[in-house]
C-alpha cells in the first residue's frame, strides 16, 4: 500500500516538474520570433480562412513560424500542402451527437487521444498564438491549449474564428475559454457576449473589382445588348439540385428570351456518384433535343467552371449560389444582389441559417430546397419552375436589387484580416466595436415540437381565423418551417413522419397536399411482425388519421382531396374513417347534395366502431338534402350508445338549422321516442361555477389580473377547473 | 402492545381471564379494523383541511378527458391510510412475528417513495413530472430485492425450503421448486408489477381502494387458514407458522380502507395519490408472497392485472411501436368511460368484477 502511495506521488512529482520545466521554457521562448499554430480543416471553409490569417500574419511580421495541425485525409492535407506551410495530422472526429451511444464513446476515445498528442505538438513548438477556424479538427488542439493554459504550463493565446451565423459545436462549447472569438455574421454576437467581435471573413485571394463593361468585352462569349444577366452555379463543385432545376428552368425563361441572359456554371464534380457536365448536358439533351438546344445559345451560355470568376460577378444583375460563409463574403465584397439556395440537411443547418439572416437583413432572397424521395431514396430538389418564376421576378423589380446589393454589401464587414490582426497584436489598430448596428436578434427559431405546440394552441383557440401567415414571431420564418416539415415527411421513424404531417397542415403548406394524400392512400404493408401485433400499413394508424386532420386545417378542397376521403372512409383504421367523416362535416358546404357522399355516409352509419357512426351521424347533418338523411338518423334513436344517439340528435338539428327540414308533429313524434336515459353525464358542480362566475367579473371589471405570488393568483391557477 | 400487555398481565395474574380474548386471531382482527376505522373518522377532517391550506392539491394530468373537475382535491391520502393501519397494528398487533414486520416495512417504504413522487409533482405543478420512471423503477427494484433476498434466505419468515416452492391455485402440491435465484428474480418482478398495477388503477374516485379491500380480505382469509394447523390441513394448503397474523393485519388495512372511502367516493374530498397507491400495491404483493399465493393474483388481482396489461400494450406496443390505438383508451377504466359510462358507473361495475373475482378466488379454497 505504502509503496504504491510513494510511486504514485514519485510519478506527479515528475509530471509537476516536466510542466514547471517547460513553462519556464515557453516563457523564454516567447521573447522569440513569433511562432503560430493554425488549426481548422475538414472542408476547404475552414482551411482557407486559417491560410487568409496566415498570409496577413506574414506580411506583417516575415519571420513568422508556422505550423498547421489537421487531420489525415482532409481537405487541409491537399490545401496546406499547396500553401507550403509544415502540417501535422492528430487523430479527431466529428461529435455524433451528445445521446450516450457507441459512436459518442469511440468520439471522446479519439478525442482524448487527439488531445494528448496535441499536448506533444504544443509543448514541442511552443506557440505564441492558437489560431482556430473549427470544425472537429480542431477540436484536440483548441482543447490541449486550454487545459495547457489553465495549469499553468502555457501562456498561449487561443482565438476562434467563426464563419458561419450560428456557432458550430466546437466553438460554442471551447468558445468561454478563448481569448477572442472572432466572428463574421452580428448575428453571432449573441452567443459570445463576453468574448466575442464581428470581423468578418478574411479572403485569400483579392477579387478586385472590374468595371461591367470591361468585364463584358473580356468574356469569351457575347452577351446582347439591353439584357438582364442571371450567373447561376453552385460552387465549384456545382450542385446537383441546381443543375437540375436549371435545366428544368430553362423552358419557362425560354418565353422572356428577349430580356435576359443565363450564365450557368455547371461545376467540376466528376465523381461515380455525380458527374455535373455529363448529367447536365444528359439532362439538356433529354429534355429539348438538339435544335432547341442550339436555339437557346442566344440567351444561355453553359460551362464547367470559370477561371476568370471575377468578371463573371462583374456583369451579373443577379446571382443565384449557394449560401456557404466563403461565397456569402465574396459577393458581399461585390455588392451582388443574390438569391440564395441553402443546402439541407448540413450540420446545425448552418447554410440555411447563413441564408436566414441574410434574408432578416433584407441582403438576399432564399429559396429553400424541397426533400422528396426518388426511385426509393432521399433527394433534395428544387422546382425549376418555381426558380424561374422567382428569377423573373427578381430582375423585373430593380429597385429590389438595389436594395438587396446595398444591404449586402454593408452586411459583411470590410477589412476582415486587418481586423483579426488588431485582435491578435492587440494593438487596437482599428476599432471592432459594433456599436452601430442596428439588427435586431434574429428571432430564435423553434423546434419541431414547440412549433407544434404554438399552432395547434392558436388553431384550437380560434380555427376560423387561424392565419400562420400572420403569426407573429412565426410568420417570418414560415417558409423555413414548412421546408423542415417536408423534410420530415420523408424520415425512416414514422413519429417524425407523424409530426411532420401535423406541421404541414398547421404551416399551411398547400403545395404538399398531394405528398399527403399520397401518405393517405399508400398501402404498403407493415412488417410481419408488426402486423402479427395489430399494425396495418408503413404510413401507420396515427399519421393516415393526421393527414386527413392536415387536409381540413389546410381548408383544402379539391377532386384529388374528394377522392381521397372517400378511399378513407374504408381504411381498415377506424380512427381514419372517423376522421374522414369528420372531414366531411367541415367540408359540408361542398359536398351538399353529391349523391354518393350521401351512400357512403349512410353506410357508415353501421360502422362496426361507435365512434366513426357518431361522425357519421354529425356529418349526415351537414351533408343531408332530403328526406333521406332525416330517416336515417332518426332511426339511430334506439341505438345502443347514447353518444350515437346524441350524434343524431345534433344531426336533425343541424338539419333543422339549414333548412333542409321543418318540425311538423311526425319529426315530434319520432324524436320522442329517442331513448334519452343514459349511462354518462356531465358534473356540475353549482360552487366552482359561481366561483368561476366571480372572477369573470372581477377580471372584467377592471382589476388587472393579479400579480404572480399574491393568494388571488394562487386561488386562480389553483382553483380554475 | 396491548396483545404484549394483555399476555404479560395473563401469565401473571390468571385473574383476569377475559384478556385471553386476546389471543384469538379473529377477535383482534375485527377490533384492529374497528380501530383503523375510528381512527380515519377522527383524523380525516383535519387531514383534509391541512393539506388543502398547504397546497398539496392534484396536479392534474394532460389527458383527453376533459371534463374532469378535479383539480385542487387535495391528495396523499395514502398517508392517513397508511396512518391508521400503524396505529392500529401497534395497539393489537403481536410485533414479533415476522408476518407483520415484512407488509409493514414494504408498506412503509412505498409509502414513503409515494410521498416524494406526489410532493416533486405538486412542487412542479404538473401531473406528468413527478419522479422520473427511472427513480421510481430503481427505489422499487430496492425493496424487491431486499425483500427477495429475505424471502429466499435463512430469515425468511416460511423458512428456506417452502419460500422455494411453487404453489398454484386449484393445484393441491406444489408444482415446481425453483432455484432460490429464480425465485428471488420472479418475487422482484412480482412486487414491481403489483405496486405498479395499482398504481394505475387509481384513475378514479374509489376505484383502487375497494379491490384493495376485497384483495386484502381474501388474502386474510388465507392467512387465517394456512396459520392454523386444522384448517392447513383440511384445506391441503401448507401450513405457515405464524400467517395468521396478516389476517389482523388485513383486517386493519379494510378497516382504513372503509374509513377512507367514505370520503374518497365520487365526488371525492381526498385521494390518496401514489403514496397510497403504491403502499397497497406492495402491500398486497407482500402479503401474496409471503403466503406462497402469488399466482393467486391474477384471479384475485385480475382488474389490476387488467389495467396494468391494457396500459402497457397500449402504451408500449400500440402508440410507439405500432402508431395506432390497440384499444380505444388505455387503462381499462379509461376505455370504459369513453365507451361512454359515467365515473360512478364505471367505478361501481369494476367493483362488482372485483367482487365476483374475490369470490371465485375464495372458491379455491376449496376447489383443489
Amino acid at each position: 500500500m505504502i509503496s504504491w502511495l510513494v510511486s504514485v506521488g514519485l510519478f506527479l512529482a515528475a509530471v509537476a516538474a516536466a510542466g514547471w520545466w517547460c513553462a519556464r521554457a515557453w516563457r523564454r521562448d516567447l521573447e522569440g520570433p513569433r511562432r503560430v499554430v493554425l488549426t481548422g480543416g475538414g472542408t476547404g471553409g475552414h482551411v482557407n480562412p486559417a491560410l487568409a490569417i496566415a498570409e496577413a500574419i506574414k506580411n506583417r511580421e516575415p519571420n513568422t513560424r508556422f505550423l498547421y495541425v489537421g487531420v489525415a485525409g482532409k481537405a487541409e492535407a491537399v490545401i496546406v500542402k499547396r500553401a507550403g506551410l509544415p502540417l501535422r495530422f492528430v487523430s479527431s472526429r466529428g461529435l455524433p451527437g451528445l445521446r450516450p451511444s457507441p459512436a459518442l464513446l469511440r468520439f471522446l476515445l479519439t478525442w482524448a487521444w487527439g488531445i494528448v498528442q496535441s499536448v506533444a505538438i504544443l509543448v514541442r513548438f511552443r506557440p505564441h498564438w492558437i489560431i482556430a477556424t473549427g470544425g472537429y479538427v480542431s477540436a484536440p488542439i483548441v482543447t490541449a491549449g486550454v487545459v495547457l493554459r489553465a495549469l499553468g504550463i502555457a501562456p498561449v493565446k487561443i482565438f476562434l474564428h467563426e464563419q458561419n451565423s450560428v456557432p458550430g459545436q466546437m466553438n460554442l462549447f471551447l468558445g468561454r475559454y478563448a481569448q477572442r472569438v472572432l466572428l463574421t455574421f452580428p448575428q453571432t454576437l449573441a452567443y459570445f457576449p463576453k468574448n466575442g467581435v464581428v470581423v468578418g471573413y478574411p479572403v485569400r485571394r483579392s477579387i478586385l473589382e472590374i468595371p461591367k463593361d470591361e468585364a463584358r468585352q473580356r468574356l469569351p462569349f457575347a452577351i446582347p445588348e439591353g439584357r438582364k444577366v442571371v450567373f447561376v452555379f453552385g460552387g465549384s463543385q456545382g450542385a446537383r439540385t441546381i443543375n437540375r432545376a436549371v435545366v428544368e428552368a430553362l423552358s419557362v425563361l425560354a418565353e422572356h428570351r428577349e430580356r435576359l441572359f443565363l450564365i450557368h456554371g455547371m461545376g467540376l464534380a466528376a465523381s461515380e456518384d455525380y458527374h455535373a457536365v455529363q448529367d447536365t448536358e444528359a439532362l439538356l439533351k433529354a429534355r429539348y433535343g438538339d435544335e432547341v438546344l442550339a436555339s437557346f445559345q442566344d440567351f444561355y451560355y453553359r460551362q464547367d467552371y470559370f477561371h476568370n470568376i471575377a468578371e463573371i460577378y462583374a456583369v451579373s444583375d443577379l446571382v443565384v449560389c449557394r449560401s456557404g460563409a466563403g461565397s456569402l463574403n465574396e459577393l458581399a465584397r461585390l455588392g451582388k444582389p443574390c438569391l440564395l439556395i441553402p443546402k439541407a440537411n448540413l450540420p446545425g443547418d448552418h447554410q440555411v441559417m447563413n441564408a436566414r439572416a441574410m434574408k432578416q437583413a433584407r441582403a438576399a432572397e432564399v429559396l429553400f430546397e424541397d426533400t422528396v424521395v426518388e426511385d426509393g431514396a432521399l433527394r433534395d430538389r428544387i422546382d425549376g419552375v418555381q426558380l424561374a418564376e422567382k428569377i423573373l421576378e427578381l430582375l423585373a423589380d430593380d429597385d429590389k436589387r438595389t436594395e438587396m446589393a446595398q444591404k449586402c454589401r454593408q452586411f459583411f464587414r470590410k477589412q476582415a484580416t486587418t481586423r483579426i490582426l488588431s485582435e491578435l497584436y492587440e494593438d487596437r489598430s482599428v476599432d471592432n466595436g459594433w456599436t452601430a448596428h442596428t439588427l435586431e436578434s434574429l428571432p430564435p427559431l423553434l423546434t419541431n415540437t414547440r412549433l407544434l405546440r404554438r399552432l395547434q394552441k392558436a388553431y384550437d383557440a380560434d380555427p376560423h381565423h387561424y392565419d400562420p401567415e400572420r403569426m407573429a414571431g412565426i410568420a417570418e420564418d414560415l417558409a423555413y418551417y414548412r421546408y423542415r416539415a417536408a423534410a420530415l415527411l420523408v424520415h425512416p421513424a414514422w413519429s417524425a413522419r407523424n409530426l411532420g404531417v401535423k406541421l404541414i397542415g398547421l404551416t399551411r403548406y398547400q403545395e404538399k397536399a398531394p405528398t399527403l394524400i399520397h401518405m393517405l392512400l399508400d398501402r404498403t404493408p407493415a412488417s410481419r411482425v408488426e402486423r402479427l401485433f395489430g399494425g396495418d400499413y408503413h404510413q401507420v394508424g396515427f399519421i393516415r388519421r393526421n393527414a386527413v386532420a392536415a387536409l381540413m386545417v389546410m381548408n383544402r378542397m379539391d377532386a384529388s382531396v374528394e377522392e381521397a376521403l372517400m378511399a378513407a372512409m374504408d381504411d381498415p383504421y377506424y380512427e381514419v374513417r372517423a376522421q374522414a367523416c369528420r372531414a366531411v362535416s367541415h367540408f359540408g358546404r361542398h359536398l351538399a347534395g353529391k349523391e354518393r357522399w350521401l351512400k357512403v355516409l349512410l353506410k357508415k352509419l353501421e360502422d362496426r366502431c361507435f365512434e366513426v357512426t357518431v361522425e357519421a351521424a354529425r356529418a349526415l347533418g351537414e351533408i343531408g338534402t332530403d328526406g333521406r338523411a332525416l330517416e336515417a338518423l332518426l332511426n339511430l334513436g334506439e341505438a345502443f350508445h347514447w353518444q350515437v344517439r346524441n350524434a343524431a340528435l345534433l344531426g336533425v338539428r343541424r338539419l333543422m338549422e339549414r333548412q333542409v327540414i321543418w318540425p311538423c308533429e311526425e319529426l315530434l313524434r319520432r324524436l320522442s321516442r329517442f331513448i334519452l336515459n343514459a349511462p354518462d353525464f356531465r358534473p356540475h358542480f353549482v360552487i366552482r361555477e359561481n366561483f368561476n362566475a366571480v372572477m369573470r367579473l372581477c377580471r372584467r371589471s377592471g382589476a388587472a389580473s393579479p400579480e404572480a405570488g399574491s393568494p388571488e393568483a394562487e386561488a386562480v391557477a389553483g382553483k380554475r377547473s | 402492545m396491548i396483545y404484549e400487555i394483555a399476555n404479560i398481565i395473563l401469565d401473571s395474574w390468571p385473574f383476569f381471564s377475559f384478556l385471553r380474548l386476546i389471543n384469538y386471531l379473529t377477535f383482534r382482527a375485527i377490533v384492529a379494523a374497528l380501530t383503523a376505522a375510528v381512527f380515519m373518522f377522527l383524523f380525516s377532517r383535519r387531514f383534509i383541511l391541512y393539506m388543502h391550506r398547504r397546497g398539496f392539491q392534484d396536479q392534474q394530468r394532460e389527458t383527453g378527458l376533459s371534463t374532469h373537475d378535479k383539480s385542487g382535491t387535495p391528495t396523499m391520502g395514502g398517508l392517513l391510510i397508511v396512518g391508521a393501519v400503524v396505529f392500529s397494528m401497534l395497539l393489537w398487533g403481536n410485533w414479533r412475528n415476522p408476518f407483520l414486520l415484512l407488509p409493514m416495512i414494504a408498506m412503509l417504504w412505498h409509502a414513503l417513495m409515494g410521498f416524494w413522487d406526489d410532493y416533486t409533482k405538486i412542487l412542479k405543478k404538473s401531473g406528468n413530472r413527478g419522479l422520473s420512471e427511472k427513480t421510481k423503477l430503481a427505489l422499487q427494484s430496492l425493496f424487491s430485492a431486499g425483500f427477495a433476498w429475505i424471502m429466499v434466505g435463512p430469515l425468511s419468515p416460511v423458512g428456506p425450503e417452502m419460500a422455494v416452492r411453487l404453489y398454484v391455485p386449484f393445484v393441491k402440491i406444489p408444482v415446481a421448486t425453483l432455484h432460490p435465484l429464480i425465485y428471488a428474480v420472479f418475487i422482484f418482478l412480482f412486487v414491481i408489477f403489483v405496486s405498479n398495477a395499482v398504481n394505475i388503477t387509481d384513475g378514479l374516485d374509489g376505484l383502487a381502494i375497494t379491490p384493495s379491500l376485497f384483495v386484502m380480505g381474501v388474502l386474510g382469509v388465507f392467512a387465517y387458514v394456512q396459520g392454523n394447523t386444522i384448517y392447513s390441513a383440511y384445506l391441503f394448503y401448507p401450513y405457515l407458522k405464524g400467517a395468521g397474523e396478516l389476517i389482523v393485519f388485513g383486517a386493519a388495512f379494510i378497516g382504513a380502507g372503509l374509513g377512507f372511502l367514505w370520503y374518497n367516493a365520487y365526488p371525492a374530498q381526498i385521494f390518496m395519490g401514489d403514496t397510497g397507491s403504491l403502499a397497497i400495491g406492495g402491500t398486497v404483493a407482500v402479503v401474496s408472497v409471503l403466503l406462497k399465493q402469488e399466482f393467486l393474483f391474477p384471479i384475485l388481482g385480475g382488474l389490476f392485472v387488467a389495467e396494468a396489461l391494457s396500459s402497457q400494450i397500449q402504451d408500449k406496443i400500440g402508440v410507439r411501436w405500432l402508431g395506432r390505438r390497440l384499444f380505444y383508451r388505455a387503462p381499462l377504466h379509461h376505455n370504459l368511460q369513453h365507451r361512454g359510462i359515467a365515473e360512478t358507473k364505471v367505478v361501481i361495475r369494476l367493483w362488482i368484477i372485483s367482487g365476483l373475482l374475490a369470490l371465485v378466488a375464495l372458491a379455491t379454497l376449496k376447489i383443489r
